[in-house]
């Protein structure tokens, strides 16, 4: 992913998950049914709107951080498209697993949740120690 | 690290690889959570542990919540904090020649002493409190007091009540003539085992495990009636759901059966109705050897007849011929005491041999107010309404306006429990009529409008277009003496008394409050304490609303006071309400005394 697109793709993910928070609170001073009456998809839906504003900030400072630290080319197209798959991952999967919950806990779209978290905290550490030396060969 | 950085595709395998590992991993469990037996199957509730509320509220703090606000949580506690309505701060409590402290002892452990105040002078028993029973109406108190057998726990013939705001003697609360003065044996009447009494319906999973030799090992799952007093034990299902793919597949709705809970939200009218008559409708169990062993045997979700049969009018024991419970029901078979709600719902109509109506359809422990736990959006007549719509009963259909409920009339207030009146649940269309010549059952019209005779009653039916039969006799005698309930208050069997005493109390009542007073007043000096208690208690409630100038008067009298005491509070009130309705008619009186003495009663709390 570029840099350029990545960036975009981030701001509009928080851009995204802002607007979420608007809907939301627009839901509670509704009283919307399914919302208020709701403890489990209430807080699934907030968690995914701050995870998802957030990671979307994390990918920005990712971003960031690929250009002032030098992180090869190579690498840095993963980290962008890692981290920022990560994000989507992290706040979708809070919302449709808040959306589509059971009883007692969220549904099968939960799932996506860890590994979503994996993607965004192995760029954050590949951004954190891959060297601008660390040039991998080429494959031909 | 730049070795491995600098290898090809580290990149991909180390910003990617661990959520692809992740993915596999859940996706395997998932698969593997899926094909398991034992994560789906069947489950023996049976064999399963008792978990406690603590550990449903991990998951349910919603539903944990919404029980912990009920009575039902606090029906027994250990004597501590809280849990104590009553002040225990030296109160007395002189009754039938005994004298009841409550206080507390040197570590502030509450405590009951009752000592006697006639010959011989002294202790009858001192004991420490160790559990209380109730908290809404009144609350009961248990002490470890081994009489017949070690291990053994007995309720208290005392109890606080939670509205008056004082101690009252048990006698007061049962049905029943109030005993000799200075007699040990009618004082401590309702000095009851708790281990194979109270401990079945009061608490969650009990034990009594009564030996041979008198001894009991007593053990409750849970003290109150907790979530598993209705769900079942759930140690099972706890186990299952500790995986949590488990808990995540469920939200898919094909795969949230479960085998290993019972819930009575999902149950038909009939089996989730049995989990509450397991309580709220006495029963008579299949074996009483097992039941002093190891509980009722009932589990939620099964049928209650497999454990037990309810007590109706013309129930049997043993293969006699007897009917020992026929005076707790009408003529009719409608119950006339409380924890028989059960049976009231049996015997309704509306229930459909357990297709229709059930308690959830009024009631629930989750989405209802913690008095009388109806449900929030079936209040007022919304239940009645999902059947029997506008267009077919109008609202204000037998020249009554809207105002009136339903359930007023067809859920009238004629049983009597925890000492005052309470709706039948035994839904019924009234037919005064069918009464008429007859004294020994009150009907809904007559016990709203206080002043009327049940022929009056049985015209108006007629009149306003209602359904009813015809006169089954003719009117008696006494009928022109006064209005049925008057007739009740001053003739009828005690509990008869006290619903003509809770009657006149109704502030729904159209009838002018002085005449109320005045006719309750007779009421005062009953020889059953529990009618006393109720007209005293309606008496103070009419007066706050239509003569606040008589508060003092209406608290000076005490229903359990030694009688010249009650008869000197009742001479005063009556210098203000005049006198009782059979004044100068002191054969009427007499005949009403006399047919009031024929029927005593040994029944009810």
């Amino acid at each position: 992913m570029s840099a350029d697109r990545h960036l975009r793709l981030s701001i509009a993910l928080v851009a995204i998950f802002l607007a979420m928070g608007l809907w939301l609170e627009a839901m509670y001073g509704l009283r919307a049914e399914g919302w208020v009456d709701d403890p489990l998809r209430r807080e699934f839906l907030r968690l995914g709107h701050a995870h998802g504003a957030l990671l979307g900030l994390v990918n920005v400072a990712l971003g960031w951080g690929c250009e002032r630290l030098a992180t090869p080319a190579a690498w840095a197209t993963k980290i962008r498209l890692a981290a920022w798959v990560g994000a989507c991952l992290v706040g979708v999967g809070f919302v449709a697993g808040g959306l589509l919950h059971g009883p007692t806990d969220p549904g099968l779209p939960i799932l996506a949740v860890p590994a979503g978290a994996l993607m965004v905290l192995t760029s954050s550490v590949a951004v954190a120690l891959v060297r601008p030396s660390d040039i991998v060969p080429s494959s031909d | 690290m730049t070795t491995m950085v600098g290898r090809p595709r580290a990149a991909a395998l180390l910003l990617f690889g661990p959520a692809v590992i992740f993915a596999v991993a859940a996706t395997s469990v998932a698969l593997w959570t899926l094909a398991d037996d034992d994560a789906w199957g069947p489950v023996d509730r049976r064999e399963a542990a008792v978990v406690q509320s603590d550990t449903c509220a991990r998951c349910h703090p919603e539903q944990h919540a919404s029980w912990h606000r009920t009575y039902h949580r606090t029906m027994t506690q250990i004597a501590e904090g809280d849990a104590l309505l009553a002040p225990f701060a030296g109160e007395q409590l002189d009754y039938l020649g005994f004298r009841a402290t409550m206080e507390r002892g040197p570590e502030g452990r509450p405590r009951v002493r009752i000592e006697s105040l006639g010959e011989p002078v002294g202790e009858v028993f001192a004991a420490d409190i160790a559990m209380t029973v109730g908290s809404h109406r009144y609350q009961q108190y248990l002490a470890r007091i081994d009489r017949e057998g070690a291990g053994e726990v007995w309720r208290l013939p005392l109890a606080w009540h939670v509205a008056e705001g004082r101690w009252i003697h048990l006698n007061g609360a049962f049905l029943e003539p109030e005993g000799n003065l200075g007699s040990e044996e009618d004082y401590l009447r309702h000095l009851s085992r708790w281990n194979d009494n109270c401990v079945f319906c009061h608490n969650t999973e009990p034990r009594p495990r009564a030996a041979a030799d008198g001894s009991f090992s007593t053990q409750v799952g849970e003290l109150g009636i907790a979530c598993e007093a209705c769900h079942g034990p759930a140690g099972a299902h706890v186990e299952r759901h500790a995986n949590p793919l488990r808990r995540i597949l469920a939200a898919d709705t094909a795969l949230r059966q479960d085998g290993s809970i019972a819930d009575p939200s999902e149950m038909g009218a009939d089996r989730s109705s049995e989990v509450c008559g397991r309580c709220h409708g006495n029963r008579i169990a299949r074996d009483l050897g097992a039941v002093l062993r190891d509980g009722d045997g009932f589990l939620p979700g099964e049928e209650l007849a497999q454990v037990s049969r309810p007590i109706f009018a013309d129930s049997a024991l043993g293969g006699s011929a007897d009917t020992p419970f026929a005076e707790r029901f009408w003529p009719d078979g409608t119950p006339r005491l409380s924890a028989y709600e059960y049976q009231g719902l049996l015997l309704s109509p509306c229930h459909e041999g357990g297709e229709g109506l059930g308690c959830g359809s009024c009631h629930s422990m989750h989405e209802s107010e913690p008095s009388m736990q109806l449900r929030r959006e079936h209040r007022g007549d919304a239940t009645c309404r999902g059947c029997h719509d506008e267009g077919a009963i109008p609202a204000a259909h037998g020249g009554h306006s809207e105002a009136i409920s339903c359930a007023a009339c067809h859920m009238p207030r004629v049983t009597y429990g925890l000492v005052q009146g309470m709706i039948s649940h035994r839904i019924t269309s009234p037919d005064p009529a069918a009464l008429v010549g007859r004294d020994d059952q009150p009907d809904a019209c007559t016990q709203c409008h206080v002043d009327r005779s049940r022929s009056w009653a049985a015209e108006g039916m007629a009149a306003l277009g209602l359904r009813g039969g015809q006169a089954a006799a003719s009117p008696s005698v006494e009928e022109s003496w006064g209005s049925r309930v008057l007739l009740d208050l001053y003739g009828g069997d005690p509990l008869q008394r006290v619903l003509a005493a809770d009657a006149l109390a109704q502030t729904s009542t159209p009838v002018d409050a002085e005449l109320r007073m005045r006719w309750l007043l007779g009421a005062l000096e009953d020889e059953y304490p529990a009618v006393r208690f109720a007209a005293a208690r309606g008496l103070a409630r009419v007066a706050s609303d239509a003569a606040p100038e008589l508060t003092a008067k209406v608290g000076a009298y005490d229903f359990l006071a030694p009688v010249d005491v009650r008869l000197g509070a009742v001479d005063a009130l009556r210098e203000v309400l005049g006198e009782d309705p059979f004044t100068g008619q002191e054969e009427r009186r007499r005949s009403l005394l006399e047919h009031q003495e024929r029927q005593l009663l040994w029944i009810g709390e």
